[in-house]
């Protein structure tokens, strides 16, 4: 036959045609798989601020679990100045939203004592990481514990691959330290400003502040809170300023604050509350973060 | 098997002598080239144009066609006409064949068995609701395409008969009682009036019975029966063969291919997703990862394989001919015009590797994936992708898997051989394809 040889030169050009392309697409739709799949462990992570121990969140935790109906189990660790944690309580099996409260031994105020902790953070988080096998999560800071959470976002995340954060919730936490002023920004503003590109742009962030007065919580100045906007304002996908006033809103009554729970529960917790405990709030702006599973 | 083979080319023989047999066979024959056109439109339009298309998606055409929703709104509305409709025509040939073999009038038998048909898929819910517009659709259009031919052949073949024996009846009766020759149009009116009264009277009375007529009550007990096979080989197994023997009457579709979103598939996604690979998948042996992966290269019943035997031992033209048009469709798992070409439907001497081939693969399939010698695919594969390919893209690129493949379709075409050597006997007087 004179046209074999064509043939089977055909047949080989349309196999090769088929399967190349297909291989290629093959390597692309696998790693949009790993990257879109979220374990069914979605821990939150919170981290108290300054002078406060991995306790501060009980009551706040158990008026949650009162309140969701959900026996939110949790782990509490403790970083020592030496790096090494201790673990009491622990992540029952089956619950898929637990609170992972991280403390330090070194609980002080002031710049370089944030920094450190959240080196501290760092070391817990990929300790986390490694034992529970998570690759998403939501983070709650109070007071300092935002600026250490801001600071490890933005610093140490990078570290650990594969892992998102969804969303961040700081409660009083001030961007500015102890500064009134709205021009001058303090060591640690400057740096998170500074840094702010390297925030995770699909996050979403709530700073929520409380107001004795006009100006203040009592203990961290409400300028200081809205200094937040210069860090995460057009970096992350959504930042929403909260101001929370009435009982309860003095520092540290905060975190065990109704409408805060209700905060939580709405917007960290992503329950869906009974209408009448939702909270009027001006609608958020609509998420451009629809995430295709990509089944065909 | 000399022997079976000889017994079934009798029963052959013998089937074919039947009116109704014949009948099936041209008028499958006359619906084949629209069907051919049809697969044809919808390999362009399934697998290059449609999202979830294979080629669409290797070649990212999205990205490069211009104005592709024209394109996918074009075919799309041809594909809806022609395809949705196969089923109508198929009454009306089947019903215009036997009329002619009974000599009364073809033409108008046809449109008559046509409407039959229709008046079986009226969607009865919707009537008498009042006229407040798009509530539903007046017919139940799924049962008007390719999952609606057995019911078209049925109603094809009852009113074929009928017809021509009210004809015949009513001439007679007429000359009889009123001494004088009864008009064209009455005899087609009269005969008329009682099949479409019978026709509304049974679709009225199932559509009390159950939702979407006489052809959902089928296919409802299928889905049921395929939903819950589980993980049991042989049971899986079964449940295909029954599956395929129905494809084989005509029962288009009953389950569905491509089982990508069911629970066990999306696990096993899971699991493959976290670890790497399908080894270790919580769900190996599941109606999917054997039948989807390894027995549905072609569409039901290995039809590539039969392809492929046709081009080796067959000495048929019309069927070399059937081969060569429905390559492409058959490639991309689209295998209606090469069951109605040849046909396949209704041809004794195929049923039997129709079933059997898709059996074997999967026992060969289920062996290999239980003595871990391939991963079970786990990623979710377009239903156009290419038969022998699903193996090796549905586990993540094992070459392994790509070898089974090969190893199910060689099988197969050895399978589907002999039968198609025999079929080489057949007098190739009906074949005009």
């Amino acid at each position: 036959m004179r046209h074999s040889w064509w043939r089977w030169l055909l047949v080989l050009l349309a196999v090769l045609v088929v399967f190349v392309p297909s291989q290629l697409w093959l390597k692309q739709r696998i790693t949009q798989y790993k990257s879109n799949y979220k374990t069914p462990l979605n821990p939150t992570i919170m981290v108290p601020g300054s002078s406060a121990s991995q306790n501060r969140f009980d009551t706040l935790i158990t008026q949650l679990r009162k309140e969701t109906k959900t026996p939110h189990s949790v782990l509490k660790l403790k970083v020592a100045e030496s790096g090494q944690i201790t673990y009491t309580g622990s992540i029952k099996r089956g619950d898929n939203q637990p609170f992972i409260v991280i403390a330090f031994e070194n609980n002080r105020d002031g710049y370089t004592n944030i920094n450190k902790q959240a080196q501290w953070l760092n070391l817990a988080f990929k300790d986390l990481v490694k034992t529970y096998h998570f690759n998403h999560f939501s983070m709650l800071g109070h007071s300092n514990g935002g600026l250490i959470l801001s600071v490890f976002l933005e610093k140490y995340l990078a570290q650990t691959q594969n892992v998102t954060p969804e969303r961040l919730m700081t409660i009083a936490t001030p961007y500015n330290m102890e500064s009134d002023s709205t021009t001058k920004q303090t060591a640690i503003l400057k740096e998170l400003i500074k840094a702010r590109g390297k925030l995770p742009k699909k996050l979403t962030v709530y700073s929520v502040a409380g107001t004795e007065n006009y100006s203040s919580d009592g203990t961290v100045p409400a300028n200081s809170v809205n200094q937040g906007k210069y860090v995460f304002q057009n970096q992350v996908a959504h930042y929403t300023q909260i101001t929370v006033t009435g009982d309860d809103t003095t520092h540290s009554d905060l975190p065990q604050n109704k409408q805060i729970i209700l905060l939580i529960r709405q917007y960290l917790l992503k329950e869906v509350l009974p209408s009448k405990d939702r909270l009027p709030m001006t609608k958020r702006s609509q998420s451009n973060d629809v995430t295709e599973t990509g089944l065909p | 098997m000399v022997r079976l083979l000889r017994g079934l080319w009798r029963t052959n023989q013998r089937l074919s002598q039947w009116r109704a047999m014949r009948a099936i066979r041209e008028a499958l024959r006359v619906a084949y080239p629209f069907i051919l056109v049809m697969a044809l439109v919808d390999v362009v339009g399934q697998g290059f144009l449609s999202k979830s298309g294979f080629f669409f998606q290797i070649y990212h055409i999205g990205r490069w066609l211009p104005g592709i929703e024209f394109w996918q709104q074009g075919l799309q509305a041809v594909s809806i006409v022609v395809n949705g409709l196969v089923a109508v025509m198929v009454a009306f040939t089947t019903g215009h064949y036997l009329a002619r073999t009974y000599h009364a009038e073809p033409l108008a038998v046809g449109m008559m068995s046509a409407l039959a048909f229709l008046t079986l898929n009226v969607n009865y819910d919707t009537l008498g609701q009042g006229g407040h517009g798009n509530e539903g659709s007046q017919f139940l259009e799924v049962n008007l395409g390719p999952q609606g031919i057995f019911l078209a052949i049925l109603v094809g073949l009852g009113v074929g008969w009928l017809a021509s024996h009210l004809m015949q009846g009513l001439t007679t009766w007429w000359l009889h009682h009123r001494k004088k020759q009864l008009s064209w149009t009455g005899r087609i009116a009269w005969s008329l009036v009682v099949i479409l009264s019978l026709t509304v009277a049974t679709g009225y009375g199932v559509s009390w019975l159950v939702d979407g007529g006489i052809n959902n009550l089928v296919y409802l007990a299928l889905q049921t029966l395929s939903t819950n096979v589980g993980h049991d080989g042989w049971w899986i197994i079964a449940v295909t063969a029954i599956s395929n023997g129905l494809w084989w009457l005509g029962l288009i579709g009953p389950i569905s291919v491509a089982g990508n979103s069911s629970v066990t598939s999306l696990q096993n996604l899971a699991y493959a997703v976290q670890h790497g690979s399908g080894w270790g998948a919580p769900h190996p042996v599941t109606l999917h990862t054997l039948g989807d992966a390894y027995a549905n290269f072609g569409g039901a019943g290995m039809t590539l394989a039969l392809l492929i035997a046709i081009w080796i031992g067959s000495r048929q033209a019309s069927y070399r001919r059937v081969a060569n048009q429905t390559f492409l469709p058959n490639l991309l798992n689209l295998n209606e015009p090469t069951l109605l070409g040849l046909p396949v439907l209704f041809n004794p001497i195929l049923l039997i590797p129709f079933v059997l081939a898709p059996a074997v693969s999967m026992l060969l399939a289920w062996a290999a994936i239980a003595w871990r010698l391939v991963p079970p695919i786990v990623y979710p594969v377009p239903r156009t992708t290419p038969g022998p390919l699903v193996g090796y893209l549905g586990t993540g690129g094992d070459w392994r898997a790509l070898l089974l493949s090969l190893v199910c379709l060689s099988v197969s075409v050895l399978i589907y051989l002999p039968f198609v050597r025999l079929l080489n006997d057949e007098g190739d007087d009906d074949h005009a394809a």
